[in-house]
């Protein structure tokens, strides 16, 4: 079944009619979803519904996985990103991602930050510092980082490590940014900073998140999608979804009852 | 009363620890100081400064080296590129093709890893006794722990660092040098210095291939024997004299020190690849 959507406002990403399968297991059953340019899109839904594995189509993660079958489309300002004409490293960088546990790269703290932009030859030669240091105030690692920039990252606390990975994200510039539970490994005051940052970045980012926390949504997302056994149930604006969901079943989950 | 019991249990078990631990140096001690005992009275300078003609290890130790060097060379790069291919680019059947023969290759016996190198390369290629042969010989020996080392050590690391990688766009060779490599670096590091070892103490397939020599070793590949260390412990130890007797103990000694110095490059080696890994994500 198709979920309702929000067609106000520019769709910067669509899923549409998504079919996913890992060999014989059916992951997502026909997902269509919407999410509007430069506004904040909560994934939500009980554990193994396929939030993560749908987040994951976003920016072709699955695409090495052995065995994996994708049917359906997902455009990228209106172009299907699993057409054969794809660059997959740019749409990648595009849509930029943020995993559930600090994943820095073994390298130096700056080499972690600069490493995307260099690669996809963003900046150039003579500001690689300067930029470099402008992400890090971005996302409130500078002050953390200014002196050990050549140093190891596994040093810093988890959240300054989720915090680190978020700037190397941005360094790239990407469009559409994914966060996959980003904080559920953190303490709350490195929540309160990530959150923070997404707030942030409204306007000028489109964003997806899956969590598991509701608080969590309620407060940082415009549009919620509610995801049961791999389908997109019911798609609304954060604040209306909250008050009262229209469908039975994302009831029943909010009021934690099995649906 | 059960308190009594559980501290009883605690020290039989912490008891049979420390006999096992016992159990596993006392021997490695006691060969150690039966060599340095035996050794002894010819432990000296003239060990470096002269061959093996004038009861010295001067051309033995050179050899042994260059022997360790070239397999270094050989089988290092192409058990390190293999166990890349395995870990990251191999489609699974394929991947298991090649894990049977290298898996077959490491079943094989030394010396007849040796003899058939021996009836290959000196015989038919008419090489003669020749370090090249005995090179590639050890090599056909250390490849199998050096791919599956490497494999192992790569396949270790925690997915999210590739999918961080992945993710940001990186090509697949990128995001092997800068985030999957360098945790799997004192894996592979130390699955050399196991090669290496292993391949030190060898003796079977370098009788057969290359040979023996009292001269230093020289470069060339072809024709020329080499003498080496694990040689004079098995010849020495069948001739008459004490002082044969002496040099056969102290080759051991030499070849357990040359051993410890492997083990201490690999311990640097794995140190600085690890620089930036002091803890990984799991």
């Amino acid at each position: 079944m198709r979920a309702p959507l929000d067609q106000s406002g520019d769709v910067k990403m669509s899923v549409d009619d998504l079919f996913l399968g890992f060999g014989r297991r059916q992951v997502l059953h026909g997902v269509s979803a919407h999410f509007p340019k430069g506004q904040v899109t909560a994934l939500i839904g009980p554990t193994g519904c396929g939030k993560t594995t749908l987040l994951r189509c976003l920016n072709r993660l699955h695409d090495s996985r052995p065995g994996v079958r994708i049917d359906g489309r997902v455009l990228l300002n209106g172009e299907d990103i699993y057409h054969r004409s794809t660059d997959v490293r740019e749409l990648r960088r595009r849509v930029g991602m943020l995993f559930q546990r600090p994943n820095p790269f073994p390298q130096s703290i700056r080499e972690n930050v600069t490493l995307g932009a260099r690669i996809h030859g963003l900046w150039a030669r003579g500001e690689t510092e300067s930029r470099a240091e402008a992400v890090l105030r971005d996302v409130g690692l500078w002050d953390a980082v200014r002196d050990r920039l050549s140093g190891t990252p596994f040093m810093l606390s988890g959240g300054q490590q989720q915090l680190l990975c978020l700037a190397r994200a941005l360094a790239v510039e990407p469009e559409v940014l994914l966060l996959d539970e980003p904080t559920s490994s953190l303490d709350p005051h490195s929540t309160a900073r990530i959150e923070e940052l997404i707030d942030s970045l409204k306007g000028r980012m489109t964003v997806v998140f899956v969590t598991h926390n509701l608080q969590q949504a309620e407060r940082r997302a415009d549009q919620v999608v509610f995801m049961l056994d791999g389908e997109a149930v019911e798609a609304a604006p954060a604040r209306q979804f909250f008050a009262g969901p229209t469908d039975a079943r994302s009831q029943a989950y909010l009021e934690g009852r099995p649906a | 009363m059960a308190r009594r019991a559980r501290g009883l249990s605690d020290r039989i078990f912490w008891g049979l620890c420390a006999l096992a631990l016992a159990l596993v140096i006392l021997p490695a001690l006691a060969i150690i100081g039966s060599l340095l005992a035996q050794a002894w009275p010819a432990l000296g300078g003239q060990l470096f400064t002269s061959t093996t003609a004038a009861h010295g290890l001067q051309n033995a130790i050179l050899g042994s080296l260059l022997i360790v060097l070239g397999v270094l060379l050989v089988a290092g790069p192409i058990g390190i590129l293999g166990g890349i291919y395995l870990a990251e680019f191999a489609h699974p059947r394929r991947g298991s093709l090649i894990r049977l023969g290298y898996e077959t290759l490491a079943g094989i016996p030394s010396i007849v890893v040796g003899f058939v190198a021996y009836l290959v390369l000196d015989i038919e290629f008419h090489w003669g006794f020749s370090l090249l042969a005995g090179i590639l010989a050890l090599s056909a020996i250390a490849l199998p722990y050096v791919v599956k080392t490497t494999e192992v050590a790569l396949l270790q690391v925690p997915t999210t660092l590739r999918d961080g990688a992945v993710a940001l766009g990186l090509s697949r060779l990128t995001a092997l040098r800068k985030a999957v490599l360098p945790p799997a670096l004192p894996g592979i590091a130390s699955g050399l210095v196991v090669a290496m070892a292993i391949c030190v103490g060898e003796t079977a397939p370098l009788l057969y291939t290359v040979g023996f020599s009292d001269a230093n070793p020289t470069l060339s590949l072809f024709r020329h024997p080499v003498g080496y260390l694990t040689y004079v412990v098995y010849n020495n130890t069948i001739l008459p004299s004490n002082l044969d007797h002496q040099i056969a103990a102290a080759a051991g000694v030499v070849l357990i020190v040359l051993l410890l110095i492997l083990i201490g490059i690999g311990r640097l080696v794995s140190r600085w690849a690890a620089r930036y890994s002091a803890s990984l994500p799991t």
